[in-house]
């Protein structure tokens, strides 16, 4: 834990700012806003007449990526996907869809219509990922509006208020009232003449006032933020009570409330019109004839002149000698696979453990969060199964698909249930939130990214705790990012240190690109 | 094999009776048993990734039995058997044909031994051994008569994984386990984790059998 800041302390660190925020707005004027790398493709050499065949092993987003770009500039692309269908973990569940979860394969029972669907993998996209963004334009992918935050949702932990849910927007105007007013009133006037002007310290009392909706008195006493009691409209509002801070504090929850919803997790969020999957079928589009499915990859072999890839198709063994390869298996199924790589990379394959997420996901018989004011948006729960996410599409029709369970950190404990325990859990937790849960839910489906077949895990775990990157894995990790003699590159958003974003997966995969290209110029100079 | 595509239209045909007929417009995504390789790596080679050993090599009546063990829950249930939790439910839903199956299938993969990844004693281990000789074989090549696995080639960390799970009782404890009952004993002649290693290090070099 920190130690807490000292009055004195905040107060130099408030003096001490002005510094930072002039480089900001330089920043600013540069286009230089938090995670805004330039979007760019890479500008590859167009082969001509020049020939080069590239193995790409795994259908995700990465090889799709690569398999697309190389094919523009004139490569000999072959993509041997092991499953039965491309995406990796840009999965959309939807009527018939087989979840082939080892132990456990379920087929999609969902309405057969176009908004009922379910992202049982990457959904939402930031729009900082310029480079995901790009792509969906130049692939025709129709985009729109994601909801994330949603004060009308609920929060709801058994710890606070007797389990009994409250509105997100509840909590966070109250708290934020509470914190306002402690803040306004532990700046003494001295404090403010010492390090600000008399207009610098007015503006801040002033936002401090605004930030918690605080009074004249700089006291917080409830605020027609949250809605009315009565009225409002045709009549005087008459403003709600305001909730007690200690009864707000016995959550441990407020942080996803009040910081949960920021960065890449922030306002706005996109979707693809129809599914997430509308992104993979964008590259089908262009290179769908390269795949080949149910391609299981056994052995490659790294030469001095290209690279030999053994893979298993309809029971037989095949060959396949290209000149390039690029790789976003799994590395932990990686591991297991036949190879002559050498030693350090070996040992960074076996390194990275594997994400074990987990989202289950239910249709709904009618779309009860709308009576309730809720379009889209994320409930949070402290039951195991954390969140309800309503869907932001299909707004006012008959049924929808909502979010049952997302455990993106330990997910583990509904992993190994059966699936009716999973189901089981999913509906009790649901019914703190929703009282009437279990009779308005039905065709659950669960996705244990750990169980997957072909996948086996969610997104790469580089770090063994999560404080920072140890020397020793920044090391293998850019080890697993340079090629194998020139011929062999490991890419998907395992290879980035943002592991779990479309994103990064693009970026790992222009990673490479721009390396293989540089060689290839070199050769035909 | 041509025994795959005959087998593989047996199982459409079984899904297609199982599945609800209201939803049968299109012909629902195919799938078969043959799951094994994405955990236990090309041709069963073992995976360390996922921690899960090499099949290529074990003999076809010590899988049946692993498996048959993983069903029922005899293997693969105690709470501290992390490995042994998450092969449980593959091998939970395999019916005798499917299991039949997978042994022929594996039964075609080329024993190759597994890479060395521990050190230990390997004289002190040679001493030790003489006890797991007398059922696992002089150069660890199993004992089918004794229900002893051949443990020759297999990989180490694996090895090693499961003799501290004998130790500690987290395999060979359930009732109906009597052969896990029977190692569970001799394990915890080991003493320690370096008798492990060190054991298994001597068997790392019977690799040859």
């Amino acid at each position: 834990m920190s130690k807490p800041v000292t009055r004195r302390e905040f107060i130099s660190l408030m003096g001490a700012t002005g510094g930072t925020a002039a480089a900001l707005q330089v920043g600013t004027a540069l286009g230089l806003l938090p995670g805004g790398a330039q979007a760019a493709s890479p500008e590859l050499l167009a082969l001509g007449s020049n020939r080069r065949r590239v193995a790409i092993l795994g259908g995700g987003l990465s090889g799709l990526t690569v398999a697309h770009e190389l094919s523009k500039s004139g490569y000999d692309c072959t993509v041997l996907e092991a499953s039965h269908r491309c995406g990796g973990r840009i999965f959309t569940v939807r009527a018939g869809t087989l979840i082939d979860e080892i132990g456990n394969r379920q087929y999609c029972e969902f309405d057969d219509e176009p908004h009922m669907y379910f992202n049982a993998g990457a959904a939402r996209i930031p729009t900082t990922h310029h480079n995901l963004l790009n792509y969906c334009k130049e692939l025709g992918v129709e985009l729109e509006v994601f909801v994330g935050e949603n004060n009308n949702a609920f929060l709801q932990d058994d710890a606070m208020m007797g389990g009994k849910p409250i509105r997100a927007n509840d909590y966070k105007t109250n708290m934020r009232g509470f914190l306002s007013e402690m803040l306004a009133k532990s700046l003494t006037q001295e404090e403010m003449d010492e390090p600000f002007t008399e207009e610098e310290a007015e503006n801040l009392l002033g936002l401090i006032r605004s930030f918690g909706d605080l009074n004249e008195d700089l006291v917080y006493s409830g605020s027609t933020r949250t809605g009315y009691a009565s009225g409002g409209f045709l009549t005087h509002g008459v403003q709600r009570d305001m909730m007690a801070f200690r009864d707000l504090l016995k959550t441990r929850m407020g942080r996803q409330i009040l910081s949960g919803y920021e960065g890449d997790y922030g306002p706005s969020l996109l979707q693809p019109v129809g599914g997430m999957d509308q992104i993979i079928a964008g590259f089908l589009r262009q290179v769908g004839d390269r795949v080949r499915y149910r391609a299981m990859v056994a052995a490659v072999q790294v030469k001095d002149d290209g690279v030999e890839i053994a893979y298993d198709q309809d029971g037989v063994r095949h060959q396949l000698e290209v000149d390039y390869c690029f790789n976003c298996i799994p590395t932990h199924l990686m591991a297991g696979i036949d190879h002559n790589f050498p030693s350090d990379y070996s040992k960074a394959l076996k390194y990275v453990r594997r994400g074990e997420a987990y989202k289950a996901a239910f249709q709904a018989k009618e779309r009860f969060w709308e009576k309730l004011h809720i379009f889209g948006g994320i409930t949070s729960t402290n039951t195991p199964s954390r969140a309800i996410w309503y869907p932001p599409h299909g707004i006012h029709k008959a049924k929808g698909v909502i979010l049952g369970a997302y455990d993106y950190g330990g997910g583990m404990y509904h992993t190994k249930m059966s699936q009716s325990e999973r189901i089981e859990a999913h509906l009790s937790d649901g019914e703190k939130v929703h009282p009437e849960y279990r009779s308005l839910v039905e065709k659950p489906i669960t996705i244990a990214w750990h169980r997957m077949n072909h996948m086996l895990g969610c997104s790469a775990r580089w770090r063994r705790s999560f404080r920072e990157w140890t020397g020793e894995e920044e090391a293998m990790y850019h080890t697993l990012q340079g090629p194998v003699n020139g011929r062999h590159y490991m890419i998907g958003d395992q290879i980035s240190m943002h592991s779990a974003w479309q994103e990064s997966a693009i970026l790992s995969a222009h990673y490479a690109l721009s390396d293989l290209d540089q060689r290839v110029r070199a050769e035909l100079a | 094999m041509s025994g795959r595509i005959v087998r593989a239209a047996g199982t459409l045909m079984l899904v297609s009776l199982l599945s609800s007929p209201a939803l049968a417009a299109e012909p629902r995504e195919p799938f078969d048993d043959r799951y094994c390789t994405t955990c236990h790596g090309s041709d069963g080679r073992g995976n360390y990734g996922v921690q899960a050993p090499r099949l290529a090599g074990m003999e076809g009546w010590y899988l049946i039995r692993q498996l048959e063990n993983f069903r029922s829950g005899v293997r693969g249930t105690h709470p501290q058997d992390i490995e042994g939790i998450a092969m449980r439910p593959m091998a939970a839903k395999l019916d005798d044909e499917s299991i039949a199956d997978i042994v022929a299938w594996v039964g075609d993969w080329p024993y190759v031994p597994a890479e060395v990844t521990i050190a230990g004693d390997s004289a002190a281990g040679e001493r030790l051994y003489a006890t797991c000789a007398a059922c696992h074989g002089q150069r660890a090549e199993g004992n089918e008569a004794l229900g002893a696995p051949a443990l020759a080639g297999q990989n180490d960390w694996y090895l090693v994984t499961q003799l501290k799970n004998f130790m500690a009782g987290y395999r060979g404890s359930h009732p109906d386990d009597s052969y896990g009952q029977q190692m569970l004993t001799m394990a915890r002649t080991l003493v320690d984790e370096q008798g492990v290693l060190n054991v298994v290090s001597y068997i790392n070099n019977l690799e040859d059998r």
